[in-house]
């Protein structure tokens, strides 16, 4: 139990470093000057100790919207897989009940946008709506296959069985999964190829258009949720498609999980510093790939047993 | 480890498939034929067989360096279209790809049950080959056409080594000259073509 406790710390506390570590690998590859590693701290506390304002047209909803965006995140984080031998897990949530409670973060964040009653929150919410929508076939098609590789349909167990005995001889569709993954990875935390994070150009904005006009301890906590939400990902990723380390004393596991979460950022800043921005339009053809890659590995899986 | 190189064969077949850009294309062709060239090592060390191993780093050299590097330097000196838009929408490659895929997975079967050993990689490559032509009816544009040619290759080339456990020696070098005779015919074809314009 105390082990499940820390690994929930660990990762709530990890979760704004690896977002600035992402922002300062591609600002190293852009030859320009990185910003401190602790930014995402340091942002955190600024907007603690700002004063928080409200558009008059704003109704309740964006008094509560914030909190029940980052509420069902923090849910999730306590039924991600074990990271060391002998942790506490949850054995029974599976993957519907994952997206779920995923989705309904982004529900409230859309229901914030659309709240301010402006233009750019409206565009941003429905551009939200279309990319989640795209993303959530893949999104159970994937766990559900890499849940029948580790033969069992909870989360957290499947990552335990995977870790124990790795599924060699389904090594094909594995690695199918994987990459299917990985593309709803970027798609869901708006990293480059579908939204670009830094930027408030009205043609890129998706995830910043809808918190646009949040100031203050809101604005604090939807930074919170967002570096949660790539957290999630990251450490399901790699639970279930990084399934090693898991055998060796604590201290080790701990730390060889640290540096897969640091190896799957550095391959998102990879990517972000090697590709363009998707045109909005052009999106529905990369998580088309992601459903493509979902398919494949299930087929794989069930017709040739590869 | 096979099954993991497999999968990336397909992977960047499929990725191929979905490309916009020449020079992409070319480089997902170059990952395509580094993942053969890799499989026929590994292949090619499990069997101890030193023709094959020879094959594959020769796959590796040929197809995965030189003719990327070729063709990219025909693009740039006949100014080839680079933009190349796949005439079939993204939205039915998409369906028509897994179509594809589980077609040619039970088309194989009967074949799979006579093989005793890498029986699923009958299945992959016929698949391969069947996706080889679909990108070679997806474009109308030349360059993209040779891709899919050249991939269709990769992918008999895959069917003869897993399937057979090594052609002679004699044989494979015999397709390595067809390939390169296929590229000169085609740098032929350009410069014909660029005499009449």
């Amino acid at each position: 139990m105390i082990l499940y406790c820390i690994t929930i710390t660990l990762l709530i506390l990890l979760a704004p470093l690896l977002l600035s570590y992402i922002k300062v690998t591609k600002m190293l590859l852009l030859f320009k000057r990185p910003i401190s590693l602790f930014q995402g701290y340091r942002n955190f506390s600024k907007l603690m100790h700002k004063e928080t304002i409200i558009s008059k047209e704003a109704s309740a909803i964006t008094h509560y919207a914030p909190f029940l965006v980052l509420s069902p995140l923090l849910i999730v984080l306590f039924f991600l897989p074990p990271v060391v031998q002998g942790s506490y897990y949850v054995s029974f949530v599976d993957a519907f009940t994952i997206t779920g409670l995923i989705s309904l973060s982004t529900f409230f964040l859309m229901l914030l946008g659309l709240d301010s009653a402006s233009a750019f929150g409206g565009m941003g919410s429905s551009r939200e709506a279309f990319i989640s929508a795209l993303v959530e076939p893949a999104m159970v098609l994937t766990i559900f296959s890499v849940s029948l590789m580790a033969g069992n349909l909870g989360v957290g167990q499947a990552g335990v069985n995977l870790s124990e005995h790795f599924p060699k001889e389904h090594m094909a569709s594995f690695l199918f999964s994987g990459i299917s993954f990985f593309i709803l990875l970027i798609a869901e935390n708006g990293r480059i190829p579908v939204d670009n994070p830094e930027t408030h150009l009205e043609l890129t904005m998706v995830h910043e258009a809808m918190i646009l006009d949040l100031t203050g301890i809101y604005l604090a906590i939807i930074e919170t949720a967002a570096s949660i939400k790539f957290i999630i990902f990251a450490s399901l990723f790699a639970a279930l498609f990084m399934p090693f380390g898991f055998e060796f004393s604590i201290p080790i596991a701990f730390l060889i999980f640290i540096f897969k979460l640091f190896f799957i950022a550095t391959m998102v800043a990879l990517l972000e510093v090697n590709t363009a921005k998707l045109r909005l339009f052009k999106i529905p053809n990369l998580l088309g790939l992601a459903i493509v890659f979902a398919f494949l590995s299930l087929i794989t899986f069930y017709v040739l047993g590869a | 480890m096979v099954d993991f190189l497999i999968g990336l064969f397909l992977a960047s077949l499929i990725v191929a498939l979905f490309t916009t850009r020449l020079y992409r294309l070319l480089l997902w062709y170059s990952m395509n034929s580094l993942m053969l060239g890799l499989l026929a090592l590994v292949i090619g060390d499990s069997l101890d067989d030193n023709a094959m191993i020879l094959t594959g780093v020769m796959t590796i050299l040929i197809k995965a360096i030189g003719i990327p590097y070729i063709l990219k330097n025909l693009s740039q000196k006949f100014h080839f279209v680079r933009q190349i838009t796949p005439k079939i929408k993204v939205q039915y490659a998409i369906m028509l790809v897994p179509a594809i895929l589980v077609f040619t997975f039970y088309l194989s079967e009967p074949i799979t049950h006579m093989m005793h050993t890498h029986a699923n990689y009958v299945a992959i490559s016929i698949s391969a080959l069947f996706l080889a032509l679909l990108l070679m009816i997806e474009h109308r544009n030349v360059a993209p056409k040779i891709i899919g040619f050249l991939s269709m290759e990769n992918a008999l080339f895959l069917l003869g080594i897993t399937a057979t456990n090594g052609m002679p020696m004699l044989v494979e070098l015999g397709i390595f000259f067809d390939l390169l005779m296929a590229i000169v015919v085609i740098n032929l074809l350009f410069h014909k073509e660029e005499l009449q314009v």
